[in-house]
């Protein structure tokens, strides 16, 4: 008998899946079969069945008549709205529940409040974010992928809106307030007057031509150099009025690293959430195809050319995975004659992205050479052209970057169809060589500057020798990076401003009232969410690096932000049409998170640094005269009472450090130890729902063959 | 009242209350509460226009005895109440099931995928994908999703993969 049906079975079970369902009654009456054969409020069958399947507590098998005692403590703290039922049947367990609520007991009423309350405060949070009919509106035109480059982009208006306030707060408001008043401010440092490191005067001298007020404007020289924009103009002192003490220094110091701290644990905890699903899976397998047929229509689409847009485009994604998986097939069954020859043509290509980022780094680091080095040198402009030529040379460093940014990845996209890779993995390999030239082009200009700074590392070089670093060149070098910082960051929102204006709008005119081949040819601007985004990363790494040059920067950025959504609003809806690839909105929240945490790593690096290891300005900033900026802190600990100063002093000692590290490596490999076993037991599960489910089958025609 | 009963705020209620008004027939409109709009209107308003599950999304929700997938008020909010912003991902998962499942026989078999596929493609002669397309198609969601192999996808392994997809809840959105 178990033979015959070995036999029977045997060649279904080799195929691996049910060509048709067992021919069976009886199999249409199980429990798990019979959940959703009924509609609208035909829930007496859910009774049955909800005793099996009870998320979040639903009590066992409500709904038959013996059982509502064991459904009267729970109900109250279950959320009604919870239960997919429709209204009348939820109206009438609501009843129910209200009929036992005489006896539940304090605690759980205190806690079916609390939840009401949550419930509450978070609808009205809910409505008062910003730029909600915004975002609805561009997700019901163009889908969740481009509404997911908006709703970053007002995560970013908001962080740094936080940021600025913080430091606006702690450091510049202060300033403003002690100047105000008139405070008087002890000077904290002895200065010898006569110290050659000493001679800082930017103010500019003689006649003044309004011409040279637009230059200084947009390069922060001149008659911006000592406000509250930049660092050198703060005080390095404390003030002391009845009762109340504010050490600037200090103050600055801090919210420096304050700001650094915030905007790390707020990306860290918007991505945290996000990594938990999706990224992380137990047996590693990814369900895209499932996901992108289940989870693939956005239900938010409105208009109905959306609606096309978005069939065309499942459709094509579909086509394009499933021939990427037949192409993959006939790739794995090439000759190795074969795949050596690709992998030397990989090899090669990739020497040839690596010279090509060479080539572009020496450029920008000639550039700012250059540009420093005829800064350093520079008399008054006495005519326009001077003055203009002035002012190209000075922002020399940020247009080549933005010429680098914009050929190089030309380049290679180019060079990766020759790499014959998937296409899906093209674009993730041409996304990665981008993000390296964006970020690592910055940190090209800023070790260039340092080199520069500190003559190239050597201090007792001639031109370093006195104060550590190039005095000469750099009276006040802080103020010097925040003014690159802030001119990459007037130069990006020019370019945004110029590329729109100039490109955008033509194109539109051009397609929609020129030549029919034209249409053809170039077609409409597509919105491209991964370019976008990581112009959106290296505007705000600049602005991170230079915050703690140019304390008003994350200010400055904020208006940016804001002037920039609008900006690409307008472009998006006059000038674009979606993309034919949709970008997943989840992995891609993911990545923008990502590209931001390796920007702030970047940001923090040049930050730790010159408060650490770099000496400050001897001639302005709130530093001056210190041995370092990290001394401010030092020098407060040290006034701090007994206690206080040796458990400082016990944290930033080896004997606290080398334990906790090593306790977190213990921690570590607990928890990898855990994943792994956790994995394991997925992996039997599941074998043991194979087998419970031939057991059913097996079961469910035997019971029919007998009766 | 429904607030306590749907994931709607009290504003989303009169927004709702409003526009299920502009559905129903002047005469009916004092006795809101227990008109029926039939389902051929339901499918004008701008939400659903565009939307191709749109009968499924009529069917699921209504409560009607004569089969005619009309929707009352109460299924209205319950409908919105789903689709909103505020409702946890399991509900939603479990009535995209109920969307999807063509035939109303509680799991997904071959069938309903295929009328799955065929409503995310657009459901016309050019735009259907081949039959070896859909086939290599099924084939490969069956094994991704299929856990216990028996040909069909039920509600528990449909939950599971829907919880690795993060943009699940916001793509499953209809907001007034």
């Amino acid at each position: 008998m178990d033979r015959h049906w070995e036999e029977e079975t045997g060649s279904k079970w080799a195929a691996g899946t049910w060509g048709h369902q067992p021919p069976s009654a009886l199999f249409h009456q199980l429990p798990s079969n019979a959940t959703l054969r009924f509609r609208g409020d035909k829930a007496l069958a859910w009774g049955a069945v909800l005793g099996e399947w009870a998320p979040q507590g639903i009590p066992q098998a409500w709904g038959s008549e013996g059982s509502k005692e064991e459904v009267a403590a729970d109900m109250e703290t279950i959320a009604l709205q919870q239960l997919p039922l429709c209204m009348a049947e939820k109206r009438r367990h609501r009843l129910q529940a209200q009929k036992q609520a005489g006896q539940h007991t304090r605690w759980q009423q205190w806690q079916a409040g609390q939840q009401r309350l949550r419930r509450k405060v978070g609808s009205i949070l809910l409505h008062t974010q910003l730029w909600r009919s915004s975002l609805t509106c561009i997700e019901g035109h163009f889908g969740t992928g481009i509404e997911a480059y908006f709703n970053f982009l007002r995560f970013l208006v908001l962080l740094n809106l936080v940021g600025a306030l913080l430091i606006g707060g702690f450091v510049v408001a202060p300033s403003i307030t002690f100047e105000a008043l008139r405070l008087n401010q002890t000077e904290r440092a002895n200065l010898t007057a006569n110290s050659p490191c000493m001679g800082y005067d930017p103010n500019p001298r003689g006649l003044v031509s309004y011409f040279t007020y637009v230059m200084d404007l947009l390069s922060g020289t001149g008659f911006m150099e000592l406000t509250y924009l930049f660092y050198g103009y703060y005080q390095n002192s404390v003030v002391d009025v009845v009762g109340f003490s504010y050490n600037i220094s200090l103050a600055y110091l801090l919210a420096v690293l304050c700001y650094f701290l915030l905007c790390l644990a707020w990306i860290v905890h918007r991505s945290v959430h996000l990594l938990k699903r999706g990224l992380v899976s137990e047996d590693g397998a990814l369900s895209t195809y499932s996901i992108k047929v289940f989870a693939g229509w956005d239900f938010g689409l409105t208009q109905p050319p959306a609606a096309i847009w978005k069939h065309n485009s499942i459709r094509y994604e579909l086509k394009l995975d499933l021939e990427e998986e037949a192409s993959r097939r006939a790739m794995a069954q090439r000759s190795p004659a074969q795949r050596a020859w690709l992998y030397t043509l990989r090899s090669l290509i990739n020497l040839l992205v690596v010279a090509l980022l060479g080539v572009a780094f020496y450029c920008i680091y000639l550039a700012t050479e250059y540009s420093q080095s005829t800064l350093s040198q520079q008399s008054v402009a006495q005519s326009k052209s001077k003055a203009f030529w002035e002012l190209l040379v000075s922002y020399l460093p940020s247009i080549v970057i933005t010429g680098a940014n914009l050929v190089v990845p030309m380049a290679f996209g180019v060079l990766v169809r020759l790499e014959q890779y998937p296409f899906s993995q093209e674009i993730k390999l041409t996304l990665v060589r981008s993000v390296f030239l964006r970020l690592a082009s910055l940190v090209v200009l800023l070790v260039s500057l340092w080199m520069q700074i500190t003559c190239h590392g050597q201090t007792e070089a001639f031109d370093c020798r006195t104060c550590g670093y190039n005095h000469r060149h750099f009276p006040c070098w802080e103020t010097r990076v925040g003014q690159e910082m802030y001119k990459l960051l007037v130069f990006d929102l020019l370019t945004m401003l110029l590329v729109t204006l100039l490109v955008e709008f033509p194109r539109k005119i051009l397609v929609s009232h020129g030549p029919a081949l034209l249409a053809r040819l170039w077609g409409q601007q597509e919105f491209l969410v991964p370019a976008n985004v990581l112009d959106l990363v290296y505007g705000q790494t600049v602005c991170w690096v230079g915050a703690s040059f140019c304390p008003l920067l994350p200010l400055l950025n904020t208006l940016k932000y804001i002037l920039l959504f609008y900006l690409k609003k307008l472009t998006l809806f006059s000038n674009c049409r979606p993309g034919d690839r949709t970008f997943r909105a989840s992995s891609s929240n993911f990545f923008f998170l990502l590209v931001l945490l390796l920007g702030l790593a970047i940001s923090w690096v040049p930050a730790l640094y010159s408060i650490f290891a770099l000496p400050p300005s001897q001639a302005c900033g709130p530093f001056r005269a210190e041995p370092s900026m990290w001394n401010a802190a030092l020098l407060a600990i040290d006034g701090l009472p007994e206690l206080a100063r040796g458990f400082f002093y016990f944290v930033g000692s080896l004997g606290f450090i080398v334990p906790l590290l090593l306790l977190l490596c213990i921690f570590l490999f607990y928890l990898m130890a855990l994943a792994d076993s956790y994995s394991r037991l997925v992996k039997e599960l599941k074998m043991q729902l194979q087998l419970e489910g031939r057991d059913k089958v097996f079961l469910v025609n035997q019971i029919t063959e007998l009766s | 009242c429904p607030q306590e009963l749907t994931f709607l705020t009290k504003q989303e209620i009169l927004i709702a209350h409003k526009r299920f008004s502009e559905l129903v027939p002047k005469e009916e409109r004092d006795q809101i509460l227990s008109a029926r709009v039939p389902k051929d209107k339901v499918v004008t308003l701008p939400e659903l226009r565009a939307n191709p599950f749109q009968h499924r999304i009529c069917r699921v929700f209504s409560t009607a005895d004569v089969g005619d997938d009309s929707l009352s008020f109460e299924d209205f909010l319950d409908m919105l109440s789903v689709f909103s912003d505020a409702a946890t991902s399991e509900i939603k998962s479990h009535y995209a099931f109920r969307i999807f499942d063509f035939d109303d026989d509680g799991t997904l078999d071959r069938k309903d995928l295929e009328n799955l596929v065929n409503c995310l493609t657009g459901d016309a002669d050019g735009t259907r994908l081949s039959t070896s397309e859909m086939d290599q198609l099924i084939q490969n969601i069956l094994e991704e999703s299929d856990i216990d192999k028996d040909g069909t996808i039920n509600l528990s392994e449909f939950q599971h993969v829907i919880s690795r997809s993060p943009d699940f809840a916001s793509s499953f959105k209809i907001v007034l």
